[in-house]
C-alpha cells in the first residue's frame, strides 16, 4: 500500500523555527519530525511513500533524497499552492490506485500507530486518539465505529477523542474532494466527513504514540518522549574524568572535554564539542556540529545544528535554532512566561528562551523566561531581553 | 516486502532478472532466488543478499524465468524457505508475494495425496496445488489452483515444458507488466522494468496475466480475456534518484551544507586531519586540474593568510613538464575522483623530485590515494552532475583545515585567533545555507543577466580563483562564453572587451581589497557594463556603485569563497536552466578526465 505524507505546510505557529525550514523538518530527539513518520511506516512495511511538499521543499528533499537510506522509495510531488490538506492529497491522485494511507508529516508517531491504521484492512478509516486538550482539535463523536459527526475546535467538550489526521482512503475520496473544492473547502477532514455520509468510514482508536506540536514549547515535550525511545550510540572522543549517566547518545566525531557532566537522556549529534566542565542535563538534544563552551549548563532543551554556546552560559527549557552563536555568559533560565506567537498570547508555565536560526548574541546577555528572539537578530553584549525581538533586528 | 521480476523474450533472462531484482531492493528482503527455463528448469536460491545469490549462480542459459526476493512471513529466512518453490516433479517453479491464508488445510490435503513438502512456507502449497491440476497448460492449472486458494498474492510461475511463458496473477499484492518489442516483463514495481521499457500495464486484483516473447494476455479468474492498453511511464530511474530535484547539479548544490559538515566531522575540535603532520613543512605547492585547480588557487591564499607559509598553485598538466626548482615543498594534489590522469602524473613527478605528497580526494581508495604519502578525504558523497559543485566546496573546507593545522603548529595563529577561526569554520554550513535560502533571488538575477553572449567575472585575492570558477561553471553548463579575471588585470587587456552588452559579475566582499574592487567596478561600469556584485551583508555603499547586489553573510573574508561559490554555482545553474541546457551532462565533457 502506498502512503501519502503531507509535508507542504510552513507551520507558522512554530515561530522562528520555520523561518527557512518546513515544520516537518524541525528536529526532535535529534531527527526531523517527518523521520518518525517514515520509520513508523517502514516498520510496518509501507515503503512506497509519496511526499506532498511545498514550503522549503529542498530541505526535505536534501534530507530524505530518494528514500534509500530509510529503506523506502520516495516520490516528491510539489503542491504549488498550499490550499489545504485535501488539495494536497489530490496532487497525488495520478499515483494512486486502490486503498492508500494519508498521514500528516509533522506529528510524532510510532509503529503501533501505523499498525492500528493498517488494521482497517484497506477499508476507509480515520485514526482517532484520546487527547487532553480536545479544544484545539476537531472532535469526533463516534457511533458504532462509523464517523458520524465532527466539530472543528469545539467550544464545549463533546468528547475527548480527536482526529489524528491519519486515514485509510481510496479513489472515492477524490469525488468528495472535487465536490467540496467547488464550494471553496480544501480540508481533508471535511472530505472524509462527506465520504462518511455515503459509505462507512471506520473510526479506529489507536493506542500508539501520536504527539502533535502546535507551538515551539511543545517541542520540548516531544523531545523528551523521543529521547526515551532513542537508539543509544557512543562514538567520538571522550577525555578523562567525564561523567556520563543514563541514556546518552554521542555521535561520530564528538569531543567531550574533561570534567563534563552528562546526565541522560541526552542525544548529541555528530561533530559536537563539549567544553571542559560543561553540564548537560535531561532531556536535551544537540544537533550536528554544536559547540558548548566551558562551564556552560544546558537542561531540557533543543539545540539545533551548528549552534555555538560560549562559556559560562545557562540554558534551561529552551529551543535554539540552527546556527545561533552566543558568546560568553548567556543567561536563558526557565520560568513562567507569556509568549506571543502569530499575534496571540500564551501563558507558558515553564519555559526558557526561544531563539531563531542564525541569531548572534554578544557577551553577558540575559533573556527572561518566554523571550522569543526571531531569526537573524543580533544582540549586542550586556543586553537584557524580554518579549519578542523581531527578525533581523539589532539590539543594542 | 518481497519483490518479483519475470521475463519472457529473446535475450538471456538472468542478467535482466538480477538487475530488476536489485531495483526492488528498497522493498526489503532476507533471501533471494531465481528460476530459469532453458533446456530444462533450473532453480537457485539462498538466504542473504542478492550479491550472495549471484556469487553462487551456475551458468544459467534460458530466455524465460523469474527472480524473487523474500521477506519472511511464514517460516524463518533460510535457503529452503526462499523462493522459487518447485513441485514434486521439479518442473513447475513458483514465486509468491503475499500470504495464502488457507495454506494449512491445502497442505494437509495435498500431503494426504502424496505431495512432498520441503519448506515451512505458505507458498509451497500453491505450487503443489498447481501441479495437481496440471494437464499440459500452466495457466489452466494456475487458474484452478487460485480458485482453491484464499489470501493475498502476486505470483509468477513457469513450467519446464512450456518455455517462453511466464504466468502471473495478482490479488492485493502489486504486479505490473512491462511491454517491450519481442519481450515482455513482470514485476512488483515499475523501477525494475524502466531500463528496458517505458510501457506498462497494471494488473488488477483477481486477474491473471500470461507473458510470452510475442505478447501479453490478461484474463480474469474465469479465463475471460481483458483488454487494457499500456500506459507510458514519463519518469525515469534517474528522476527517482534525483530525490525531487530537477537536476543532480541542483541537488548537489543544495547538499553543500551537508558536505561541509562531513568534511569537518571529527577534525575540527582538535585539528586532527587524518593524521596529517605539519612537521618539516616549509612551503606548500598545490597541484590540480579544472575546478580542483581553482580550489588549489584559493588554497594558496588560505595557506599564506592562515599559516604564513609560502604557497603556490600549479596546473597538474604544467607542473609535470616543468623543471622543479631545488626546494622541496609539501605537494598537495587535489582531485575529486582521484583518477585525473594529469594529477596522478604530477603526484609521481612530485615524489620523483623528493617532495612529501598529500592527496585531497573524494573517492576512497582511488588511484591518487595510492600515489601519495597521505590522503585527506573530503567525504562530500557521490557527485553525479558533471559540473563539480559540493565537492569543490568540500575541497575548500579541507584546505582550511590543513591551513589551520599548519598555522597552529607553526605558531602563526594565536590561541584566541585559532579559536575564533574554528568557530567560524563551524558556522560555514550556515553561510552556505544562507545563500541557498535565497535561491529565488538568484533565479531572478539569472533571468536579468542570463541572456548575454559573454560575461566577465572579476575578483581579487582569495576570491580571484572563485571568479575563475564562477566563469568555468557558467561555460560548462550554460555554454555562455565567460572569462574570469583578477580584477587588477582588467586594465591590461580585457577592458577592451567590456561593453554595455557584457555583464560583469564582481566579487566585492569586506576584505582588504574591497576598496580596490570598488575602483575596478567603477572602471567597468564607466564603460556601460551592467554589474552584479556579490557583497557582504549590511554593506550600504556597494549598492550605489552597481546594478544589483547579492549578499552573503558577513563572515571573515578568508572564508568567504565558500558562500560566494555556492551563489555562483546557483547562478550558473539558473542561467543554464533558463536556456534549457543538458545541465547534468554538458556536451563534450566527462566527470573525471582519465586521459592526459
Amino acid at each position: 500500500m502506498r502512503a501519502v505524507i503531507l509535508a507542504a505546510g510552513e507551520g507558522a505557529r512554530m515561530g522562528p523555527f520555520t523561518a527557512s525550514v518546513p515544520k516537518v523538518m524541525i528536529p526532535v530527539g535529534n531527527r526531523p519530525l517527518l523521520e518518525s513518520v517514515v520509520q513508523a511506516l517502514v516498520e510496518n512495511d509501507v515503503r512506497d511513500l509519496i511526499f506532498v511538499v511545498g514550503y522549503r521543499r529542498e530541505r526535505i528533499q536534501s534530507h530524505f533524497q530518494d528514500g534509500k537510506a530509510f529503506r523506502a522509495r520516495i516520490t516528491y510531488l510539489t503542491q504549488a499552492k498550499q490550499l489545504g490538506t485535501a488539495h494536497g492529497v489530490s496532487e497525488a491522485r495520478p499515483h494512486l490506485q486502490g486503498p492508500f494511507l494519508v498521514l500528516n508529516g509533522s506529528n510524532m508517531v510510532d509503529g503501533r500507530f501505523v499498525e492500528d491504521l493498517l488494521g482497517s484492512g484497506g477499508k476507509p478509516a480515520v485514526l482517532i486518539t484520546q487527547s487532553e486538550r480536545p479544544r484545539s482539535y476537531r472532535v469526533f463523536t463516534v457511533f458504532v465505529n462509523n464517523v458520524a459527526t465532527t466539530t472543528e475546535k469545539p467550544t464545549e467538550v463533546i468528547s475527548n477523542l480527536i482526529n489524528t489526521g491519519a486515514y485509510v482512503l481510496d479513489e472515492r475520496i477524490f469525488e468528495e474532494i472535487d465536490r467540496l473544492a467547488k464550494v471553496g473547502k480544501h480540508d481533508l477532514p471535511s472530505a472524509v466527513s462527506a465520504l462518511a455520509q455515503r459509505t462507512p468510514v471506520l473510526a479506529i482508536r489507536t493506542e500508539g504514540t501520536w504527539v502533535d506540536a502546535l507551538f515551539p514549547w511543545d517541542l520540548l515535550r516531544l523531545n523528551a518522549t523521543a529521547l526515551k525511545a532513542a537508539h543509544e550510540v557512543r562514538a567520538g572522543t571522550i577525555e578523562p574524568a567525564v561523567t556520563i549517566r543514563g541514556r546518552v547518545s554521542i555521535g561520530d566525531g564528538c569531543v567531550i572535554r574533561s570534567g563534563a557532566y552528562l546526565q541522560g537522556p541526552l542525544s548529541l549529534g555528530p561533530g559536537c564539542e563539549i567544553g571542559p566542565n560543561a553540564v548537560l542535563l535531561p532531556s536535551t538534544s544537540l544537533g550536528k556540529n554544536v559547540r558548548i563552551g566551558a562551564h556552560t549548563s544546558v537542561s531540557n532543551s533543543i539545540l539545533m545544528d551548528d549552534v555555538i554556546l560560549g562559556p559560562a552560559s545557562v540554558v534551561q527549557d529552551g529551543v535554539i535554532g540552527s546556527g545561533v552563536v552566543a558568546r560568553a555568559g548567556l543567561l536563558a533560565a526557565s520560568g513562567s512566561g507569556d509568549v506571543q506567537i502569530e499575534g496571540e498570547w500564551h501563558a507558558v508555565p515553564q519555559l526558557g528562551a526561544l531563539i531563531g536560526e542564525d541569531v548572534e548574541i554578544g557577551n553577558g546577555v540575559s533573556a527572561a523566561p518566554g523571550t522569543v528572539i526571531n531569526e537573524r537578530a543580533r544582540v549586542e553584549s550586556g543586553a537584557r531581553l524580554r518579549g519578542t525581538i523581531p527578525a533581523g533586528a539589532v539590539v543594542l | 516486502m518481497c519483490g518479483i521480476v519475470g521475463y519472457a523474450g529473446r535475450r538471456n533472462a538472468l542478467p535482466i532478472l538480477l538487475d530488476g531484482l536489485k531495483r526492488l531492493e528498497y522493498r526489503g528482503y532476507d533471501s533471494a532466488g531465481v528460476a530459469i527455463v532453458g533446456s530444462g528448469l533450473q532453480v537457485v536460491k539462498d538466504k542473504g543478499f542478492i550479491a550472495n545469490l549471484e556469487a553462487q549462480l551456475p551458468t544459467m542459459i534460458g530466455s524465460t524465468g523469474f527472480a524473487h526476493t523474500r521477506w519472511a512471513t511464514h517460516g524463518p529466512p533460510s535457503k529452503v524457505n526462499a523462493h522459487p518453490h518447485v513441485d514434486c516433479t521439479g518442473k513447475i517453479a513458483l514465486a509468491h508475494n503475499g500470504i495464502i491464508e488457507n495454506y494449512a488445510s491445502l497442505r494437509e490435503k495435498l500431503e494426504a495425496r502424496g505431495h512432498k513438502f520441503l519448506s515451512q512456507t505458505d507458498t509451497e502449497s500453491l505450487v503443489h496445488l498447481i501441479e495437481s491440476y496440471y494437464e499440459g497448460n500452466l495457466e489452466e492449472a494456475t487458474r484452478k489452483a487460485l480458485h482453491d486458494a484464499r489470501g493475498s498474492y502476486a505470483i509468477l510461475a513457469v513450467h519446464a515444458d512450456e518455455p517462453g511463458k511466464v504466468v502471473g496473477a495478482r490479488n492485493e499484492s502489486p504486479l505490473v507488466v512491462g511491454v517491450g518489442p519481442e519481450e515482455n516483463f513482470l514485476a512488483s514495481d515499475v523501477p525494475a522494468l524502466l531500463r528496458y521499457t517505458d510501457r506498462v500495464l497494471y494488473v488488477m486484483d483477481k486477474e491473471m496475466v500470461i507473458i510470452t516473447p510475442k505478447g501479453v494476455s490478461i484474463q480474469d479468474l474465469e479465463g475471460k480475456a481483458i483488454t487494457r492498453a499500456p500506459q507510458r511511464i514519463t519518469w525515469s530511474l534517474e528522476d527517482a534518484e534525483k530525490g525531487g530535484f530537477e537536476h543532480f547539479m541542483l541537488k548537489e548544490i543544495h547538499e553543500a551544507p551537508k558536505a561541509i559538515h562531513e568534511t569537518l566531522l571529527g577534525r575540527l575540535a582538535n585539528l586532527e586531519v587524518d593524521g596529517f603532520l605539519s612537521e618539516g613543512v616549509t612551503s606548500v605547492k598545490l597541484v590540480a586540474c579544472g575546478t580542483s585547480y581553482h580550489a588549489a588557487l584559493v588554497g594558496k591564499y588560505v595557506f599564506e593568510e592562515l599559516a604564513r607559509i609560502p604557497a603556490s598553485a600549479e596546473l597538474a598538466s604544467e607542473y609535470r613538464y616543468s623543471q622543479g626548482p631545488s626546494e622541496r615543498p609539501l605537494v598537495i594534489l587535489i582531485s575529486q575522483s582521484g583518477e585525473t590522469a594529469d594529477t596522478l602524473g604530477a603526484a609521481r613527478e612530485a615524489r620523483r623530485r623528493g617532495s612529501k605528497t598529500l592527496g585531497i580526494s573524494n573517492v576512497v581508495g582511488s588511484s591518487l590515494t595510492r600515489e601519495v604519502d597521505k590522503t585527506i578525504y573530503t567525504r562530500a558523497g557521490i557527485e553525479i552532475g558533471v559540473a563539480a559543485t559540493k565537492t569543490f566546496i568540500s575541497q575548500l573546507v579541507a584546505l582550511y583545515l590543513i591551513a589551520l593545522k599548519l598555522g597552529q603548529d607553526r605558531g602563526a595563529l594565536g590561541y584566541d585567533e585559532l579559536d575564533r577561526l574554528k568557530d567560524h569554520l563551524r558556522s560555514l554550513p550556515r553561510a552556505a545555507q544562507y545563500v541557498l535560502n535565497k535561491a529565488d533571488e538568484i533565479r531572478s538575477l539569472a533571468k536579468k543577466y542570463g541572456n548575454a553572449r559573454d560575461m566577465f567575472y572579476i575578483g581579487r585575492h582569495a576570491n580571484y580563483p572563485v571568479a575563475l570558477e564562477g566563469a568555468l561553471k557558467l561555460k560548462e553548463i550554460s555554454y555562455i562564453h565567460a572569462e574570469g579575471y583578477a580584477a587588477g588585470e582588467l586594465k591590461h587587456g580585457p577592458l577592451a572587451l567590456v561593453t554595455p552588452s557584457t555583464p560583469v559579475i564582481a566579487v566585492a566582499v569586506h576584505d582588504p581589497t574591497y576598496e580596490k574592487m570598488r575602483s575596478n567596478i567603477g572602471e567597468v561600469s564607466a564603460r556601460g557594463s551592467p554589474v552584479l556584485a556579490i557583497g557582504s551583508e549590511g554593506d550600504k555603499e556597494l549598492p550605489k556603485f552597481v546594478d544589483d547586489v547579492f549578499e552573503i553573510p558577513d563572515i571573515p573574508w578568508i572564508l568567504s569563497p565558500v558562500p560566494v561559490s555556492v551563489a555562483l554555482q546557483l547562478f550558473a545553474y539558473e542561467v543554464a536552466r533558463m536556456h534549457d541546457c543538458p545541465i547534468d551532462k554538458p556536451r563534450n565533457l566527462a566527470k573525471s578526465v582519465t586521459v592526459e
